[in-house]
């Protein structure tokens, strides 16, 4: 069963992308809220997909794109980017430092919903 | 195939959480506020209103809230200048931020009263393009002391300069410290995860940074969290927040910082008045819905039920001479084991008298601006902490107390300085807990005091003897000491609401006392507790009383042609419900407003049915008055009531109506549990 980790301080907006992401079938949610926490996690279980927010109050998404980035069993791991509207500096610097997609608030539940399954069925068995 | 989700759904959920964000954001500028006026940075508010504000926007994107979207937007690009600027906000561009709040507030209440948001104010977006910030940055008033961080580390690079300055100030006994932390699974079991330990060392000190690195750890972890910070607290003590082994702590430097530990004299400790105590608000805090403990205490009322049938079949056994010594020990045990859980329960819906009361500052400085009066509030609520419940329904009245003080009490500065009094006025706002369960809140000002003969004559009526009498006058509805209807306190409530919520709602007690040209204080003593109840109001007999509608299992039509009546005044009428037979009880009769002979002649016209030791039962009444939250003031402790009374309420006209818990009620005459042989006398 592939297992999601949501990274974001608001709780409503993790609420909102797992709502977005729980018609693909079979899918497993872990929130976390904040980076730090994230990086915890990932540290202590294997995860197929992280949806990640971008400002948080520790260390941000970009941050959390880098470390994971660095570390060899996490090189592969797909991440989703979500971040509001005017952050347009903040695209290419999440893109350069690994991350795989960028999603920009407001965003449709469908498109979300498309690039996760794209991630989660590109990546090999 | 699943229909997408529709994000619409999310708006209850929305609206809570930017309710608290603008709390937040609230705070923050007031602090902002408070540092720009002496021209300093507050770099860390600065960043809190931004995340705020860019949350905020990005939450309303989500739910399509455009004119939130517009206003969180344009205050957050003003906001992310000043963050660069070194948390440096010049003081002409609080008004238009605080303005920004307030129109997302509108907004917010807008959407939850299920209208739409209101466009964006004329004028406002391009008040906050405008904001121009300073973009110098500007070092700190307190000078760094000669702390060099230990570079070796390899962590130095990774500080900005504001951040190692934040490290390495020494103020008083502070020294900068590194904790590491090694996650594992086991430890997160346990609850110590990184989030636990941020928050714990947050508490302790200026937690500056926390950086992962990832790499072999003691006790082999693949992960560690060094936590930079500047603390007093000992070693030990940070250990124990880092949950110990295999955590590690050591000093930064071994330079300055431990000049202090030594016994010299420690510098002056700067005042630390507008930092806002985030780590204390955040640490460890779980949201829970109200309802979620109120379930938990329903499910200890079940257990305090079943513990009186356990104390009275060991009464029984006692009465016949069985040896129940040590039953009763336990039984004693029991009954405290459940009032502490009771209390433990209740303790879980308090809140800090001090967050409830975080807008008030707010709500005075807008009153400085409306009135042209200087005020300055102080606020003495110390760590008080009241039911959440209490807590929602005194606010108003402490509102309202303190907009009657700035507007009604406070005399104009020419008034004040032709009586010799400060040209500023002071309203103070007092909170303690005393032990017997009561709160008592005072709300004094400096003003002119209430002129009692004057007050009097208003009413038409003789003056006063004392200041029961006055308070007595100014609760009268609809009074007011002010011909001309002001802004601020002209409209709401008057003192009569006041009083309402104070004495009927929350049984608590509201006092007067003044003195002309010295000023006023109101006070106020609530329970530390209520209970609250959905309950169906019902009339029988002309009496109303309030059943909880958890209780109620169903409401009957009863028809006379439907009840079943054996001969005589004394046996027990059926009525059918589903083509079962139900017995049905007069509850006029019962309560003792019915003679066993009115109630077979007037069949009652609605049944409340409910279920009794398994059996259901229907109580007879006379008319269904409707449905309504109600605060339950218990006539007893709980442990000890009478059976089928729960206590009284309030139903908004000062009359004390009875709370009947119909589940017991009757029940404690009804021979053995079988029940089908009641008599209803």
């Amino acid at each position: 069963m592939p297992e999601v980790l949501v990274v974001d301080d608001s709780k409503v907006m993790r609420d909102m992308v797992v709502a977005c992401l729980r018609p693909y079938p079979g899918l497993n949610f872990t929130h976390a809220s904040s980076g730090l926490e994230a990086i915890e996690r990932l540290s202590l279980s294997p995860y197929d997909l992280v949806v990640l927010d971008l400002n948080m109050p520790d260390i941000g998404g970009i941050e959390v794109v880098e470390f994971v980035r660095g570390q060899d069993h996490l090189r592969a791991l797909p991440i989703i980017i979500v971040t509001t509207r005017g952050d347009d500096a903040s695209r290419t610097r999440a893109l350069t430092a690994g991350a795989n997609r960028f999603m920009t608030k407001p965003f449709k539940p469908d498109d979300i919903l498309a690039e996760a399954r794209g991630l989660l069925e590109e990546k090999p068995a | 195939m699943t229909a997408s989700v529709d994000l619409a759904d999310f708006l209850p959920a929305y609206l809570a959480e930017v309710e608290e964000l603008l709390d937040s954001a609230h705070r923050h500028l007031m602090a902002v506020e408070a540092s720009a006026r002496r021209g300093s940075a507050h770099p860390k508010s600065v960043r809190e209103l931004f995340r705020a504000l860019h949350t905020i926007k990005g939450l309303s994107a989500m739910v399509d809230v455009e004119p939130i979207v517009s206003i969180s937007h344009w205050m957050e690009s003003s906001l992310r200048q000043a963050d660069q600027a070194g948390g440096r906000l010049p003081e002409s561009s609080v008004e238009p931020l605080m303005e920004g709040l307030r129109a997302v507030e509108q907004r917010m209440r807008q959407l939850a009263s299920g209208k739409d948001a209101a466009p964006v104010p004329p004028g406002l977006l391009e008040r906050l393009e405008a904001l121009g910030v300073s973009t110098s940055v500007v070092p700190g008033a307190a000078r760094p002391v000669a702390v060099t961080l230990d570079e070796t580390l390899a962590l130095g690079s990774r500080l900005t300069p504001v951040e190692r300055e934040q490290l390495t100030t020494s103020v008083g006994h502070r020294r900068p410290m590194r904790v590491d932390f090694i996650p594992g699974a086991e430890r997160a079991a346990r609850g110590i995860t990184i989030n636990s330990v941020r928050e714990r060392l947050a508490t302790l000190g200026d937690l500056v940074k926390v950086v992962p690195l990832a790499g072999p750890a003691p006790g082999g972890g693949s992960l560690t969290f060094v936590l930079l910070l500047s603390t007093e607290a000992s070693d030990a003590v940070l250990m124990e927040a880092a949950g110990g082994e295999p955590a590690q702590v050591r000093a930064l430097s071994t330079l300055t910082a431990s000049l202090a530990d030594d016994g010299a004299p420690a510098p002056v400790r700067e005042p630390e008045l507008e930092e806002p105590e985030e780590g204390r608000r955040s640490s460890g805090t779980l949201r829970v819905e109200v309802s979620r403990l109120d379930e938990a205490l329903e499910r200890l009322a079940s257990l305090v039920v079943n513990r009186s049938r356990l104390q009275r079949a060991v009464a029984d056994l006692t009465a016949v001479g069985a040896p129940t010594r040590e039953l009763r020990a336990i039984l004693h045990e029991n009954g405290r084991q459940l009032r502490d859980m009771r209390a433990a329960i209740l303790r879980l819906r308090m809140v800090r008298v001090g967050d409830v009361l975080d807008r008030l500052p707010l709500l005075v400085r807008g009153l400085r601006r409306t009135t042209g009066k200087p005020v300055r509030l102080e606020m003495d609520v110390g760590d008080a902490e009241l039911d959440k419940a209490v807590a929602d329904r005194i606010l108003p009245a402490l509102v309202h107390l303190v907009r009657n003080a700035v507007d009604h009490a406070l005399e104009s500065p020419e008034e004040r300085r032709a009586a010799g009094k400060s040209l500023e006025g002071t309203v103070r706002l007092g909170c303690h807990a005393n032990a017997s369960g009561w709160v008592d809140l005072t709300v004094t000002d400096d003003g002119r005091g209430v002129d009692a003969e004057a007050v009097a004559r208003r009413a038409r009526v003789p003056a006063p003897r004392d200041s029961d009498d006055l308070l007595e006058l100014l609760c009268r509805p609809g009074f007011s000491t002010r011909e001309e209807v002001t802004s601020t306190s002209g409209r709401g409530m008057g003192m009569d609401i006041v009083r309402r919520i104070v004495v009927d709602q929350l049984g608590g007690d509201l006092r007067l006392e003044t003195r002309v040209g010295v000023g006023t204080t109101f006070h106020l003593r609530v329970p530390l507790t209520i209970t609250l109840l959905d309950a169906i109001i019902f009339e029988c007999a002309g009496l109303r009383y309030a059943v909880a509608v958890g209780s109620v299992e169903e409401l009957i039509e009863v028809e006379a042609a439907r009840v079943v009546r054996p001969a005589g005044a004394h046996g027990v009428a059926l009525v059918e419900r589903r083509g079962q037979a139900v017995s049905l009880v007069s509850l006029a009769q019962l309560l003792g407003s019915a003679s066993a002979q009115q109630a077979v002649d007037a069949t009652p016209a609605r049944g409340l049915v409910v279920r009794q030791r398994g059996d259901l039962v229907a109580f007879g009444v006379d008319r269904l008055l409707g449905q309504q939250e109600i605060v339950l003031r218990p006539l007893e402790d709980p442990l000890v009531r009478v059976p089928g009374v729960a206590g009284a309420t309030d139903l908004g006209d000062g009359q004390p109506t009875l709370v009947l818990d119909l589940n017991a009620l009757g029940a404690a005459r009804r021979p053995g549990a079988g029940g089908r042989e009641e008599r209803a006398t």
